[in-house]
């Protein structure tokens, strides 16, 4: 068979050589990216969902403050040159540059920067979300976020919180996003706020403006003349959907796209050797988690979670399974997050495992279910997870199926075992990933506290509740981070039902030419200062 | 009554049987017929070859299907793997061939679903006629509408993605060409001699339709539902490919292609086999159906 | 003999629309049994409880099903098909959207399955039985029986990433996009119209791979019906008396022959070209073709009901229209059936 295959194969090779393939590459001020756009169903920034319409709208629209590139605690400025936090811890005040200007040529006011979050807050959409858990509402708007002149906006804190961690709600794009409130009202349609207008157009303050958008198809953004900034090199970039991994690799490797933003591992691996590409990794959002169902049973049971502890296989996971996705981690906030203390370094230890299920009263282990999303690189996670859980005599039976049939059923609390993705992080304070992964006031069915992994998971206990809420409102730094590392430690000893064995990477492929490409592990990677050199 | 009765299966039976009989002998020839052509040969030999692959499954396959050996991942074709290895390291020659029990069961259970649902629609309809019939015949217009694919498609996006519900979406598109094909049998023997003859003597309708007209239809629903196979063997891969059908870890041929595919460039051995697998079972099922069509049908010999 | 005519009119027309609204039905049903749910996709994972109804309700998912029938099938006669989940837009403006990519893979690929079909239906209607015959017979059931989002892939793998003889995924090259007007949707059309022909060559180049696979897997049926119409005409009188009135062969076949089966064809290959939407659902998938099928296919992932709806109503549409168009044919230009 090979050497058939050998023979053909250099038949086809041979002959493409002599073809002499006209040479592919994208124009030098045009750049053209591709990932998979699956996920797009509006633009509008407060009603967008997941990463990818993130990518999108960082270029497109400015926030009063944005989360440095490279060292993911700092906070730079953008449309507020500088802000101070009250005494009191209740409230901030942003000072707004002079001279930034919409697209439209309107000047960025501080009723803007109001009337956008009145909105994301209003229409009560996706978005909404990360200003809620500290107790915005759309009641309160109103009261909350103000503007005392042109230049300054002050946001008073609902319930009492670290400031910082609202300061980096509003680096983020989507709630923190700055519309241009006239051009917005102009589309507004039965009090829509713009909503349906936004879905496909664009009134922002960003290097560049929405030109079009097809469903599943293309985005088109053109360089905003009238940006306030640098003008950016690229007078036009076009983001490609390209479902497939393998047609981004493709393409990229002939110069048809310039970069790929969703790879998976073989093929960022597979480009490991070629001159022509180069493959960057930061760190991204939450962890590769095993979670299990508290409704269950078994799993109620602090035993059977710590065996579970020690039946995955960290190292081959990481070594296999994970690189470009994910790196070793198995605490509940991620490296880099002020508070993170090391990794307790688990590892596989079948027969702890098999100990600790004996003493739990399975001493020959039992049956279960592991769901896990048809996707990379979690039908490669689940078969190896399925396979260690064997080893102690744990049958999973494996059920994929599509983000919304495996989350699906985690949300209405009805699993044993998932291994998936998730727990916060978008922002790089430690309560962002303890309050989604950990975090739940209300355990009962009725709460639907779906946002929360903790109630999924039907995970409650009142002191790590407690703890967490402490460690949020507590004014003294040193003391905070310390709050956080007893959180840690509390978290190791009882064995909540959410595992952590990886915390997210994101690897992004690129031209070797393309220069100025600051990677940003919240998703909001400008492409202003992304340059060709040819 | 019970004297009519009986009488009535006097009179009907041996008829029945003198041409279930001859329906018998003319299956045989039609056998002989099939293998003096290559090309139904060919298909015939496959599919002799594809059943037994399904049934020695354990004993043919030198590796077990699911043994997960991330180490020895995504090997090319070797002495020790044949087809080579998969992305988990899982033997693709052994997955192939434990594949055949799948492709083999959604055909059997497609055909176990769909037999009887078309004959007795098909039957039924054209035995009593009338609005009964036209509604029957307007239902199976309606699933006829659709390409196979679309249809059961849209069946296992209703029903959720999985082997089960895309046997079950399969076997509701396949039926109507069946009964559409069983109800034309029924009207050319419903008017018969010994069908009026059962009727007078007071049988019931259920008893002619499931003793008497039943069993007239079933040889020529046997050959649709052969000729079938290809289509369905193709419109399961189709699933499987789209992510709708059989589950990973389960040895699907369309699953594996799915799967394969995000490894295709590098990897070529995880898509071309279990695709060729494919190709080569629907193939043989596309040849014998042709063959089966040619010797039904003796104006286009 | 016209009331007859009338009569069998008003038959078919009860007919199609029973036909019509039982695919209404199913198609309703179809939409709303998805386990996808949409109001999911659109408020995504982190939403609260409460963003989550404010959106159901206003996409009517939380009325009971029969009233969502009656809305649907309301808002169809008012030639309303939804809003669809994924764009934002009017499915019906999507749909317009997306059909020219698909007419124009399909109608490629029709254009190379019924050209050489025919041919080699000819030929081995000519040549029964001979080596030539079995021949083609395999060679066109390959073409049908092979999964066609693996030839796909195998064909973009060859003749896209080894030989580069063909473009990739998409209707053009991301260079060309946006550089003619778009007037009608077709962009060969639009090309020519603009006078570029670059862009038309480039739109060649990625139209070329995915549309001859999809004509080849047509092929078997073609070539199959064209053979078997043939070897009708074969046999029939009138051709052993032109043969003993000395035409040739060749002169016998095309002009007596094939031109008494022409009708027959146009309606063969007017059923392959509907038969074509099947496959372009996963080609365009294999080849990111932004068509009906992969339109279809996305949304019903995420549970875009409108959209999918719709999608499985037109192409319900789509085959009664074809059926009924070669039944019409048939029974005009076929002197048995009049």
């Amino acid at each position: 068979m090979k050497p058939i295959f050998n023979t053909i194969s250099s038949i086809l090779i041979g002959s493409a050589l002599l073809m002499q393939p006209a040479y592919a590459e994208t124009p030098p001020n045009m750049l053209v990216v591709g990932f998979s756009m699956n996920n797009i169903l509006t633009l509008d920034p407060a009603a967008i969902t997941g990463k990818e319409a993130v990518q999108v709208l960082a270029n497109i629209y400015d926030n009063l403050v944005s989360l440095n590139a490279a060292d993911r605690s700092k906070i730079d400025p953008q449309l507020a040159e500088s802000w101070t936090v009250g005494d009191d811890n209740s409230t901030i005040t942003f000072k707004l540059r002079e001279g930034a200007t919409f697209a439209s040529g309107n000047p960025v006011t501080s009723a803007d920067v109001v009337w956008s979050l009145k909105r994301v807050m209003k229409l009560n959409l996706a978005q909404s979300t990360s200003l809620k858990t500290h107790g915005f509402t759309a009641a309160n708007a109103e009261e909350n976020f103000t503007a005392p002149d042109e230049h300054t906006v002050v946001i008073k804190l609902p319930k009492k919180v670290d400031p910082q961690i609202i300061i980096m709600t509003l680096c983020l794009v989507g709630p923190g996003s700055v519309l241009d409130s006239k051009a917005v009202t102009e589309q507004e349609k039965d009090g829509d706020l713009g909503n349906a207008w936004l879905t496909n157009n664009s009134a922002g303050s960003g290097p560049f403006k929405l030109e079009g958008w097809r469903s599943n198809e293309r985005v088109t953004l053109d360089r905003n003349d009238e940006y306030w900034g640098d003008a950016p090199a690229m007078r036009r970039i076009i983001m490609r959907h390209l479902a497939e991994s393998q047609s981004q690799r493709l393409m990229l490797e002939k110069g048809d796209i310039d970069i790929a933003y969703s790879m998976s591992a073989a093929d960022l691996k597979a480009l490991e050797n070629n001159e022509d590409v180069k493959v960057q990794t930061i760190g991204g959002s939450g962890f590769y988690y095993l979670a299990v169902s508290m409704k269950d049973e078994k799993f109620k049971n602090q035993k059977v979670r710590e065996a579970l502890r020690y039946l995955i296989d960290y190292q081959g996971l990481n070594d296999s399974v994970l690189p470009y996705f994910g790196k070793f981690r198995d605490r509940p906030i991620q490296t880099g997050i002020s508070g993170a203390l090391p990794s307790i370094g688990y590892k596989l230890d079948v027969e702890k495992a098999k100990a600790l299920l004996a003493e739990a009263g399975y001493p020959n282990g039992f049956s279960t279910t592991l769901r896990a999303i048809s996707d990379t690189p979690f039908v490669n996670l689940a078969p190896a997870i399925q396979a260690t859980l064997a080893q102690a005599g744990i049958k999973a039976e494996i059920i994929t199926g599509s983000g919304d049939q495996i989350y699906g059923a985690m949300r209405e609390r009805k699993f044993e075992l998932i291994v998936g993705r998730g727990g916060g992080g978008q922002l790089p304070h430690p309560d962002s990933n303890l309050r989604s992964i950990v975090y739940n006031p209300d355990n009962s069915d009725e709460a639907k506290l779906t946002n929360f992994q903790g109630w999924r998971t039907s995970f409650y206990d009142e002191k790590i509740n407690k703890m967490i809420d402490e460690a949020l409102v507590e004014a003294n730094p040193e003391a905070q981070i310390k709050k956080y590392e007893e959180i840690q430690t509390y978290y190791a000893d009882m064995v909540p039902a959410i595992q952590p064995f990886a915390e997210v990477v994101d690897s992004v492929g690129f031209r070797a030419d393309i220069r100025g490409l600051e990677l940003n592990a919240s998703w909001s990677t400008e492409l202003r200062t992304v340059t060709k050199e040819r | 009554m019970t004297a009519n009765l009986l009488h009535s299966q006097d009179a009907t039976m041996p008829e029945t049987r003198r041409k279930q009989s001859l329906a018998l002998r003319q299956l045989v020839s039609l056998f002989r017929e099939l293998l003096g052509s290559p090309t139904s040969a060919f298909g015939l030999v496959v599919i002799t070859i594809l059943l037994l692959t399904a049934l020695l499954a354990p004993v043919i396959a030198p590796y077990d299907p699911n043994i997960i050996n991330l180490g020895n991942a995504l090997q090319p074709p070797s002495a020790a793997h044949w087809f080579g290895t998969d992305e988990l390291g899982r033997d693709i020659l052994s997955r192939i061939v434990y594949g055949t029990r799948i492709s083999l069961t959604i055909i059997t259970i497609v055909s176990v679903i769909v037999g009887p649902i078309g004959l007795i629609v098909g039957t039924t309809a054209g035995y009593f006629g009338g609005w009964y019939d036209t509604f029957m015949m307007r239902i199976t217009d309606i699933f006829l509408s659709f390409p196979s694919l679309i249809l059961s498609l849209a069946f296992v996006a209703a029903l959720g993605a999985g082997l089960e519900n895309a046997i079950i979406a399969i076997g509701l598109t396949a039926w109507p060409p069946i009964a559409r094909l069983a109800r034309a049998e029924t009207l050319t023997f419903r008017g018969a001699d010994y069908i009026s003859a059962s009727r007078m003597q007071g049988a019931s309708a259920l008893r002619i339709i499931v003793k008497s007209i039943m069993p007239m239809c079933l040889p020529s629903v046997l050959v649709r539902v052969t000729l079938s196979m290809a289509t369905v063997i193709l419109t399961a891969a189709g699933l499987g490919f789209l992510g709708l059908g059989a589950q990973p870890p389960l040895p699907e041929w369309g699953a594996m292609i799915a799967t394969g595919r995000r490894y295709m460039l590098d990897n070529w051995w995880l898509v071309a086999f279990p695709g060729g697998a494919i190709l080569l079972v629907s193939l043989a099922f596309n040849l014998l159906g042709d063959g089966l069509r040619d010797a039904l049908d003796p104006k286009q010999r | 003999m016209s009331n007859e005519r009338l009569f069998a009119f008003a038959r078919q027309a009860g007919t199609v629309s029973a036909t019509l609204i039982g695919l209404l039905v199913l198609t309703f049903c179809i939409g709303r049994l998805m386990p996808v749910d949409p109001v999911r996709a659109i408020v995504g994972e982190e939403a609260d409880q409460a963003t989550y109804e404010m959106v159901a309700e206003r996409i009517g998912a939380h009325l009971p099903l029969y009233q969502q029938f009656i809305r649907y099938v309301n808002d169809l006669t008012h030639g309303d098909f939804g809003v669809s989940i994924r764009t934002g837009q009017p499915v019906i403006n999507d749909i317009l959207h997306v059909m020219p990519a698909t007419i124009e893979l399909a109608t490629f690929a029709i254009i190379f399955g019924a050209g050489f079909g025919i041919p080699l239906g000819i030929l081995a209607a000519v040549q029964r039985n001979k080596p030539a015959d079995h021949v083609i017979r395999f060679a066109t059931l390959i073409g049908h029986s092979m999964p066609i989002f693996w030839t796909g892939m195998i064909g973009l793998i060859i003749f896209y990433a080894a030989l580069d003889l063909v473009g990739g995924g998409g209707r053009l090259s991301d260079y060309y996009v946006g550089l003619v007007p778009d007037r009608t949707g077709f962009i060969l059309i639009d090309a020519a119209i603009a006078g570029d022909w670059e862009v038309f060559a480039d739109a060649v180049n990625h139209l070329m791979l995915p549309a001859s696979i999809l004509g080849y897997s047509s092929m078997a049926y073609i070539t199959r019906m064209t053979r078997s119409f043939m070897l009708d005409q074969l046999n029939q009188e009138y051709i052993t008396t032109a043969r003993v009135k000395g035409l040739s062969k060749s002169r016998t076949i095309w002009h007596h022959a094939f031109a008494n089966i022409r009708v027959q064809l146009v309606t063969i290959v007017a059923l392959a070209y509907g038969g074509l939407l099947e496959g372009a659902v996963l080609i365009e998938t294999v080849f990111s073709w932004p068509g009906f099928g992969q339109y279809m296919t996305s949304n019903m992932l995420i549970g875009d009901m409108n959209a999918v709806m719709t999608c499985v109503l037109l192409v319900g549409v789509i085959f009664i229209a074809l059926n009924l168009l070669s039944d019409a044919l048939y029974k005009i230009f076929d002197p048995r059936t009049r």
